[in-house]
């Protein structure tokens, strides 16, 4: 065996077949039953599908598509430009589509200023986008320096760049949505939104996509294309040690006992997920190890599917959206505050999806999915969680029902995932951090152990469903093979 | 007649500059609005026979090059030094090194002076002493000491102010731990000696005048108006006040250039500060010389900066208490005392309408409440009590939203993270006008008022002020 890919979500199935389209003999070994982590589509209650976890895709590398021709494996979309639909208790949604002088028409309503800075905001964000493109999306070359524009964004938060850009609480809220992952009083968060403008620059996806069938044709269609590249996929298998000789990777070990050997192994771990293997804690000094113990994030995300007999109606919107229920800045700064004293927000921010409304098979006919995402959330709540989950969906919905009147009436089941429920299904995540967003492929991929690469969504600037993580991970491999 | 520089604001930035100045040989005039000269350095009887610094009990450091060029020994300005809790002490030092850096670089100008030498202009700018907690948390900064160590140097660097001790950034704070200690006599003592050295230089110092606009065209300035209709001509104009009043109350902003409103009108400022004075018929034990910070928990701070920024008072403010008349006997009648509290997170802007007299109200109880906690039974010694609250600092001072750091301590408005990069303090995108309010230096005294005097005697020897 010339590689092993541990861990079978998305990233991992597309290192692997990378990895195995260069010629080497690949196993990837998933500790469920199914693959995808996740990028899943599930059945939560009889006759409704729902996204498990991503329920829009928002940063799929083209590339990954492209080169992995995952289309002839089946991959369709049944919605690929989801207008970004910030709700209003007032009603007077505003719909962020990809058409400038649309938007801008739509911010109007909210503010004339607003709607004559929104083309001017979208440029220089795009601008700053493009500069640091190659930062993110490939290894730079050397001698590529970090633009100045970036140095001074370092230093600003996310609060007062909006301040000085929009004066509207509508424009200024819904821009920030997509940079939740950080309070946005700490400076460098506008970089999470530069991160995003990088995602949404590229022409495929675009904004947001939800593929026919949901999240998990995704992984259908990838795991079709590691079948033609000859990997060989092995679930139920769970990696108990990497075993490593004289600080290189030499295989894994399973919990059977089984030995796999291997020059090289890309484990979709993220670092805190390392630190718990007897190689990592090994590998790495003492210091490293305490700063990781320390860093495990005080903030989180919850999920919660609802299945609704009837449509979800939001007020004369596009049902076909990705909507943000959140009424200014200062929600994500008070939920992120409560957040790290570990408790629950007083107000939620929520992304909404309606899949069924772009591919009504997930749901008998004439009823609907709505996939909510509850972030930012303390990863750990006074009192614990177990005893939250019912309150958690009862204020999402309650959120819900103010800018959807009548929804709550419709609701027949529900999931609820909490932060609690992430972390042991897929593990305990890295924080997100300005460091983590201005740090380089290699810092993020490589590890002290030789021939151990981490390939995972955590070793990703901000974790997302895009597979860039798996496709430089195993670049790397393949490199450091032909040496 | 037409003078040199015309100075606004007779607080120590404005008659630093004003010594300095008309040391160096310039016609200077300093207008204050004012009868009395200090600014925040005042110190006044606020009961029968009591009497304190009503808006902060010592200030930073002066450096020692300004205190004895100034003379200020002489002239009555003598410091105690304050005293510091020796578990804290090294790592102060790590602090008062890095202030110390950065009132340098503000004395020197090395952070202010345009450098237009093509070869000589670094590609990155230098990083300041303050660089590396501009991206850090006062609990990560903290975390190595042990925890009541941290927690009372938290609440001290966060005192009078408020910021989130867990959010990126707020170790910036630490920058405003060093104090000067006490001038004996209260911070008059300090006006009166800046005073002393302004008129022995020969500055003229105009008491009484309210400032109305400063006067410019074609983006120069040539003067100040002043409220009875009369006009001081002069080359430059330095004010002392904060970004937000110089530019938004002294000029049309139609008359300014777009991008100045703009930058001016962003530019945030953090008012979070009272003050309750009290007055006690009692000896209070001598022991406690040091400020005596009461709720010293991180986690307090961060509860009360979100309650701050819902515009409503937290249900226990962060208060730092000071028996003044321990270290300074005079202040009191014998026998009596004199305490002075310091709120933190208390909102200029109330999210339910003005500053009523219940609602100073709440902040005496407080204030008193942490009277009582620290010192039991003082409580009932109290005689009198005076409230400041922030919008009576705006009045007094005229610092935007009763802000006395003069704008939020955030890495993007600081020293050459300015609102104008190209253009760095103290000067600004007009000719003839330059910034010397007491935020551009925090970390120290005069240092603005000095760096301001500097510019404008170069730029008048280099003769690019007509």
């Amino acid at each position: 065996m010339s590689a092993i890919v541990v861990g079978g979500g998305v990233n991992g199935l597309v290192a692997a077949t990378y990895l195995a389209r260069a010629g080497r003999k690949v196993v990837l070994l998933e500790a469920k039953d199914a693959l995808g982590g996740a990028c899943a589509t599930t059945t939560f209650a009889t006759g409704f599908k729902g996204p498990t976890i991503a329920h829009a895709l928002t940063a799929l590398d083209p590339r990954v598509v492209a080169e992995l021709k995952l289309a002839r494996r089946g991959l369709k979309f049944a919605v690929r430009d989801m207008p970004t639909v910030a709700l209003r208790a007032d009603g007077k949604h505003l719909v962020i589509g990809r058409d400038v002088r649309a938007t801008a028409r739509g911010v109007a309503a909210h503010s004339r200023a607003d709607a004559e800075a929104w083309p001017r905001f979208r440029r220089e964000l795009f601008d700053l986008a493009r500069a640091m493109r190659p930062f993110w999306w490939d290894e730079p070359k050397r001698g590529w320096n970090l633009p100045p524009t970036i140095a001074t964004l370092r230093r600003q938060n996310l609060a007062a760049w909006l301040d000085s850009r929009f004066e509207s609480d509508a424009v200024k809220a819904a821009v920030a949505c997509d940079a939740s992952g950080l309070s946005p009083l700490v400076p460098g968060s506008p970089l999470l939104l530069v991160w995003r403008g990088c995602q949404e620059m590229c022409g495929l996806q675009s904004a947001a996509a939800i593929p026919l069938g949901g999240p998990g044709a995704l992984v259908d269609a990838l795991t079709a294309a590691a079948k033609v590249a000859s990997v060989e996929l092995r679930t139920g298998a769970h990696v108990a040690d990497i075993l490593v000789k004289d600080g290189a990777a030499t295989g894994v070990v399973l919990e059977s006992g089984e030995e796999i050997v291997a020059k090289r192994v890309l484990a979709s771990l993220s670092h805190s997920q390392l630190l718990a293997t007897k190689a990592g804690r090994s590998a790495l000094g003492i210091g490293e190890s305490t700063a990781l113990e320390r860093s495990v994030p005080a903030v989180a995300s919850a999920k919660v599917l609802l299945a609704l007999n009837a449509a979800p109606n939001f007020g004369g919107s596009p049902s076909r959206g990705r909507f943000l229920l959140a009424d200014k800045i200062e929600t994500f700064v008070t939920a992120h505050a409560a957040s790290r004293a570990g408790c629950m927000p007083e107000e939620l921010a929520l992304e909404v999806v309606v899949p069924t409304a772009a591919d009504p098979a997930l749901a008998p006919m004439g009823q609907h999915v709505v996939s909510i995402r509850i972030a930012p959330l303390p990863r750990h709540l006074a009192g614990g969680w177990d005893a939250a989950k019912a309150p958690l969906a009862a204020k999402a919905i309650a959120a819900l029902e103010r800018c959807a009147p009548g929804l709550a009436r419709h609701v027949t089941a529900a999931q609820v995932l909490t932060p609690d429920d992430i972390a042991k299904r897929y593990g305990e995540e890295d924080e997100v951090t300005v460091e983590r967003v201005m740090s380089d492929w290699p810092s993020r991929i490589l590890t002290p152990i030789k021939g151990l690469f981490l390939c995972g969504a955590a070793s990703e600037p901000v974790g997302a469903v895009s597979g860039r993580a798996g496709r430089i991970a195993a670049a790397h491999a393949l490199r450091e093979a032909a040496k | 007649m037409r003078y040199d520089a015309a100075i606004i604001g007779a607080g120590a930035e404005g008659l630093a500059a004003a010594a300095l100045l008309a040391g160096a040989g310039a016609r200077t005039i300093v207008v204050e609005r004012s009868e009395r000269a200090g600014g925040r350095a005042t110190t006044r009887e606020f009961h029968p026979g009591f009497r304190a610094s009503p808006f902060a009990d010592e200030l930073p450091p002066i450096p020692a090059d300004i205190y004895w060029a100034l003379d200020l020994a002489r002239r009555g300005a003598i410091f105690r030094p304050a005293p510091v809790s020796p578990a804290a002490r090294r790592f102060l030092r790590d602090v008062e090194r890095r202030a110390a850096d950065i009132r340098a670089r503000a004395v020197a100008g090395i952070d202010s002076a345009p450098d237009h030498s093509f070869f000589s202009r670094p590609a990155v700018p230098a990083p300041w002493p303050g660089e590396d907690w501009m991206a850090l948390s006062l609990a990560d900064v903290l975390a190595r000491e042990p925890p009541d160590i941290a927690a009372h140097l938290a609440t001290a660097a966060l005192s009078g102010s408020v910021a989130d001790p867990y959010l990126a950034g707020s170790a910036l704070h630490l920058l405003t731990l060093p104090r000067s200690g006490f001038v004996t006599g209260g911070l008059a003592s300090l006006a009166n000696a800046l005073v002393g050295a302004a008129h022995e230089a020969g500055a003229d110092i105009s008491l009484g005048h309210d400032v109305t606009d400063i006067r410019h065209a074609k983006g120069r300035v040539s003067g100040i108006g002043l409220a009875d209709g009369s006009e001081i001509e002069a080359r430059a104009v330095i004010s002392t006040l904060d970004l937000k009043r110089t530019f938004l109350s002294f000029f049309q902003w139609n008359a300014l250039p777009k991008e100045i409103v703009h930058a001016v009108g962003t530019f945030r400022m953090a008012g979070a500060a009272a003050r309750v004075l009290f007055a006690l018929d009692t000896m209070l034990p001598d022991a406690a010389r040091d400020r005596i910070h009461v709720s010293s928990d991180l986690e307090q701070l961060a509860a009360a900066n979100t309650v701050w920024r819902t515009g409503m008072i937290a249900p226990r403010l962060p208060v730092t208490l000071r028996i003044v008349s321990a270290a300074d006997a005079g202040l009191a009648p014998l026998g009596q005392s004199v305490v002075t509290a310091t709120l933190g997170a208390v909102p200029f802007r109330l999210f339910d309408g003005a500053w009523t007299r219940e609602k100073r109200e709440v902040l005496r109880m407080q204030a008193l409440a942490a009277l009582e906690t620290a010192m039991p039974g003082a409580g009932a010694h109290v005689i009198a009590a005076e409230v400041i609250a922030p919008p009576d600092i705006e009045e007094a001072l005229g610092a935007t939203d009763g802000d006395l750091m003069g704008g939020a301590l955030a890495a993007d408005q600081m020293l050459s993270a300015g609102p104008w990069p190209d253009v760095p303090f103290p000067r600004c995108p007009l000719k003839g006008l330059y910034l010397a309010g007491s935020w551009l230096a925090m970390s120290g005294t005069c240092v603005a008022g000095a760096a301001a005097a500097r510019t404008v005697a170069a730029d008048i020897a280099s003769g690019t002020l007509k």
